[in-house]
């Protein structure tokens, strides 16, 4: 079990001593509407169910292969403040040349805890620690045979405090995320036998430590309709929430030799809310050519199972109340 | 096997999705919301997207100091989409509207906006 590092044991002993607060169901922090951002986790725990999500892209091979990914993730409350989610994918990757293969990717897991909601400020926190559980997935895709954990602080911030000078600017929203992901052992070593000598050989397989952080930049039509000014666009218009998320990895420890970079994609696009679901659409621009080669894009269909299916899966496991809201906070 | 699974639960989700409530979203006002009005006006009414319990339905409106300017308790209109709250007489100036509804499937939604009285 790997010691959290600094950063993460004081996120630990700041989580024990902020008050609980109340949760609304998927991402309403007073009259902030957080969507669900497709390729950075949005800050709050929710139920939910993002099915499918579609990218394709040539990836980072040399030459690029063409890759399609096609996922689904389930997000479930335990409580108004605790969530558990549980992500798997499905991978083709046809190389140019040679055989195509396909298979799914290790299944993940997170265990996320949104300790602050602030509903006056638009602000929300909360701590996650996800598992990608090594030997579910196809190793022809890239699955790897050891398991990944990260522990990850999210935000999100809305500007709806902003004073009126600029309230055109309130509309805006800002999440983030930031995480460590450790691998479950350090390194494998390879035995094997030299062709030309005979001799026995071994090779150390290292594995690195990454920090995963990205976030999103959002501007929400909804919010400017209903809480700036009715500026009478059509319906389409005012369900739209332009958005560009980032998302990078940088290695931090046990890369030497590896010649690992800091890759990532930044990703403009758009997601259109409905009553109960929505449609999210991005194109993915690789920052390096470690991250791919051309744009590619990201599409997603995501369900609020909250207002779906309100009394039933909709529902934290073990609600705090009867359903009925307190007032005044 | 998991994405045949996966695929089976859309047409569910899909069919739900079109049958059940929703959170309850201010579709518009009157004041229109960041609108100026003239004459002041003697009520506020905000229209929803979804049907409300009107126990739990307020609408508080301040003006600039702070002061609250409505009268009355928040009273529900129409099919129980509409929501309205008298107010006292309004002179010129900037007024703000704080709402927060619960929507008959229990969840809450809360909202601000501001509409200026002109002369």
């Amino acid at each position: 079990m790997p010691r959290l590092p600094a950063p993460m044991a004081a996120l630990a002993a700041l989580i024990s001593f902020v008050p609980l607060s109340d949760a609304s169901a998927h991402c309403f922090v007073g009259s902030r509407f957080f969507p669900a951002t497709l390729n950075v986790d949005d800050p709050c725990v929710a139920d939910e169910l993002s099915l499918p999500t579609i990218s394709v892209f040539k990836n980072e091979d040399v030459p690029s292969a063409q890759q399609l990914d096609i996922s689904g993730e389930f997000s479930k409350r335990i409580t108004e403040n605790l969530g558990v989610s549980i992500e798997s994918t499905w991978t083709r990757i046809r190389p140019p040349i040679g055989p195509t293969a396909n298979g799914f990717q290790n299944l993940e897991s997170t265990l996320k805890y949104q300790f602050l909601t602030d509903p006056t400020h638009e602000l929300v926190l909360s701590a996650a620690l996800s598992v990608e559980w090594g030997n579910t997935g196809a190793a022809q895709v890239g699955a790897e045979s050891f398991s990944v954990i990260t522990p990850t602080f999210f935000f999100g911030k809305g500007f709806g405090d902003l004073p009126d000078t600029v309230r055109f600017l309130r509309p805006f929203a800002l999440t983030g995320q930031i995480g460590y992901a450790v691998p479950s052992s350090s390194s494998r070593t390879i035995f094997g036998v030299d062709p030309d000598t005979g001799e026995s050989t071994f090779d150390v397989d290292r594995r690195a430590r990454f920090l995963v952080y990205g976030g999103s930049l959002q501007y929400s039509f909804p919010y400017l309709k209903a809480n700036v000014v009715d500026l009478g666009y059509p319906d389409l218009i005012n369900r739209l929430i332009p958005l560009v998320e980032a998302q990078f990895q940088t290695p931090v420890a046990n890369d030497f030799g590896l010649g690992l970079k800091t890759t990532g994609t930044i990703n403009p696009g758009f997601i259109l809310v409905a009553d109960k679901f929505q449609i999210g659409l991005e194109a993915l621009i690789p920052i390096n050519r470690e991250s791919g080669s051309g744009v590619g894009v990201m599409g997603q269909l995501h369900f609020y199972l909250d207002d779906i299916f309100p009394t039933t899966i909709g529902r934290p496991l073990f609600a705090s109340n009867t359903g009925r809201p307190t007032f005044g906070n | 096997m998991r994405l045949l699974a996966l695929a089976t639960v859309l047409p569910a989700l899909l069919f739900g999705a079109a049958a059940a409530h929703a959170h309850a979203q201010l579709d518009h006002a009157s004041p229109r919301v960041g609108g100026t009005v003239a004459p002041a006006p003697r009520t506020v009414s905000l229209w929803f997207t979804e049907k409300l319990e009107p126990a739990f339905s307020t609408i508080e409106v301040t003006n600039a100091a702070g002061a609250r300017v409505e009268q009355g308790r928040a009273r529900l209109g129409g099919d129980r989409t509409v929501l309205q709250v008298g107010l006292k007489p309004l002179p010129p100036g900037t007024y703000s509207v704080h709402w927060r509804v619960l929507s008959v499937d229990s969840h809450v939604t809360e909202g601000r906006f501001s509409f200026q009285v002109g002369q």
